[in-house]
């Protein structure tokens, strides 16, 4: 009986709540002025839409909101992709995963770059809501301001290092914020220089135009239109690459095996570099404590890039990855091959491989019903390895610390294990305690 | 009559990227609190090179001599003598070995791999002997006494006569 009138009275109130409720919001006209950008879709369109997942380390911040949003507040860490409300709002163009922050490149007219996260260097621009006070960590997604000549100019991609962050624009320009305390943002190093109340953003322009940024922990490297590399920052494992273990602020052209070379991407996580050219080679510099550059003599250190001994076999390389102690490449027929250190994916047993060896094409998903499932990209961080499949898949393997590997618990992980992301994955960057992947929906 | 058991002083360094990241920095001391350490003195600093040279001169013939000198210099980082019962082993056994990517496999729960981010970024450091700790503390700290330490300070803390200020990460003595 009396639940019955409990029943009753619910509903009564749901219905005066409910029209309560559309009475206010039919009235209201709201002006566009006013909307707040974080609550309307970029487009209406079905057909342009997006799907921001993160998982990993929450502490820093770097998966925005969802620390100070969540109902339990003291979460550390979220071991399963969380879907993020700001790809809804905003039309993500890249991101990038540093340690202990993410930043976003957005297309608008008003601001065009986000961050959120881990702040201690400055990374993710000056953000003092107390004059004078700079933030050291921001649990939520921010506009970071840029130094922008025209209104329309676009951000196209960004890159994170362990506390710098690269920002590249259609210009051409490339904006570096955060610590320089080796060089890394291309101007020279000041010494005890504050790092946390840094207002300055620099701007780097080279003469060919540059054409894709890449930030190691402490050092950046840079792509020009004409395939030549560029580097400036941490050279005390020669992963600048420049012939000489010093530290180098002014971005400087890399010469060695790949002079004459048009090279398409480079890749580092740590302090050891792989470097791959239109034909398919690999070339390597930096640290190779681990067997990483695949040399005959045991020489930790290379300062000049050289050409990476891959046997004939592997055939053409497509795309590159490397962790701090192991190497990874794909090859056009979509096999995955890894070498060096640590959790390769070959199973508990395996840590060590002086030769580059296959993973299993089955564990990526190929079977006798799928013939044609392949691995399309790689992607590496400090402890972990991740690979895209042709069907959108993401899997990943490695160090599982803080859930970075979104598998639904923190053990690490000894061979790929598909992530349960409810889209088909498109892109995705891998922090160093945390990851985030940009997605289509199933259509 | 048993013999008292004296307090044993060992250096520790939180090096730079610890210290620019507050989890890291926060969970390290939590560690250094919850295993009986006392704190007895704790300076923020960036290492001159001068100073890295000399706290580093028996490596200067290694491979790794001239990076481990750029990190040491190239941020704030802090510097802790510990003292407990047989501070230095201890100190040592809760950071682990000192390669990172083989520590992550080998000794999973130590704090350089649950802190350290490369075999050169491996997040502290800790003295491995007495003299040692002579010498480093010499270099990192030289206002600090031994002599004043042994005579006036070490019963004091032997004997819990102080206390904590979490602000500072230190413990005073009772006035």
């Amino acid at each position: 009986m009396s639940n019955m009138l409990l029943s009753q009275l619910l509903r009564l109130f749901n219905k005066t709540n409910c029209s309560v409720c559309s009475k206010r919001y039919s009235d209201v006209k709201v002006k566009s002025k006013d909307v707040d950008p974080f609550m309307v879709p970029y487009s209406n369109s079905p057909k342009d839409q997006q799907r921001l997942y993160v998982w990993g380390m929450a502490e820093h911040g770097a998966l925005g909101d969802l620390k100070i949003r969540s109902r339990e507040r003291n979460i550390q860490f979220i071991y399963r992709p969380v879907r993020m409300r700001f790809a809804y709002s905003h039309k993500i163009m890249d991101l990038a995963c540093g340690y202990g922050f993410t930043v976003y490149a957005v297309d608008s007219n008003q601001y065009k770059l986000f961050g959120c996260g881990l702040n201690t260097d400055s990374q993710i621009g000056y953000h003092d809501p107390r004059k004078g006070y700079p933030l050291g960590l921001i649990l939520a997604t921010v506009p970071i301001q840029l130094p922008l000549e025209q209104l329309n100019t676009k951000v196209k991609a960004v890159a994170a290092g362990r506390a710098h962050t690269l920002v590249l624009t259609n210009t051409d320009d490339v904006y570096a914020l955060g610590s320089n305390c080796y060089g890394q943002c291309g101007r020279p190093i000041i010494e005890n220089e504050d790092y946390t109340k840094l207002r300055n953003v620099n701007s780097i322009t080279l003469d060919d135009g540059i054409a894709k940024i890449i930030c190691g922990q402490d050092h950046s490297l840079f792509i020009t239109k004409t395939g030549k590399v560029y580097s400036c920052g941490w050279g005390a494992d020669g992963q600048t690459g420049l012939g000489h273990y010093n530290n180098e602020f002014h971005p400087t052209v890399i010469e060695g095996d790949i002079k004459g070379q048009t090279i398409v991407k480079v890749v580092s996580s740590a302090d050891c570099v792989l470097a791959l050219n239109d034909k398919g080679e690999v070339f390597g510099w930096g640290n190779s404590e681990y067997g990483q550059l695949l040399l005959n003599d045991d020489k930790y250190q290379v300062n000049i890039p050289r050409n990476l001994p891959l046997k004939k076999s592997i055939g053409k390389i497509i795309d590159i990855g490397t962790t701090g102690s192991a190497c990874i490449v794909l090859n056009d027929e979509g096999v995955v091959y890894v070498w060096g250190f640590g959790i390769l994916g070959k199973g508990p047993e395996i840590n060590r491989s002086r030769e580059p060896t296959p993973i299993p094409p089955i564990l990526f998903g190929r079977n006798q019903y799928n013939t044609e499932t392949k691995v399309k990209s790689v992607s590496c961080s400090l402890f972990h390895m991740a690979a895209i499949t042709t069907e959108g898949n993401l899997y990943t393997w490695g160090k599982n610390k803080w859930g970075q590997l979104g598998l639904g618990h923190t053990k690490d992980q000894y061979f790929p294990l598909q992530v349960s992301v409810g889209a088909s994955v498109k892109k995705v960057s891998c922090g160093v305690d945390h990851m985030a992947a940009l997605c289509k929906p199933y259509q | 009559m048993t013999s008292v058991k004296r307090l044993q002083l060992t250096l520790a360094i939180m090096k730079p990227h610890v210290v620019s990241c507050p989890f890291s920095l926060l969970d390290i001391r939590r560690t250094i609190l919850d295993n009986g350490f006392y704190v007895v003195r704790s300076v923020r600093q960036t290492i001159q090179l001068e100073q890295a040279e000399r706290f580093y001169s028996e490596h200067k013939t290694k491979f790794f001599y001239n990076r481990l000198i750029t990190f040491m210099t190239s941020g704030p980082s802090e510097a802790y003598i510990l003292a407990r019962e047989d501070a230095i082993a201890v100190w040592r056994r809760l950071m682990g070995p000192t390669k990172v990517f083989q520590s992550q496999l080998s000794h999973p729960d130590c704090i350089r791999a649950r802190h350290g981010l490369t075999d050169t970024r491996n997040a502290t450091h800790g003295s491995d002997s007495d003299e040692s700790v002579r010498k480093e503390v010499n270099i990192m700290i030289p206002q600090f006494s031994f002599e004043h330490w042994n005579q006036i300070e070490e019963p004091l803390f032997r004997n819990g006569k102080v206390q904590f200020n979490k602000d500072q990460f230190i413990h005073v003595l009772h006035s």
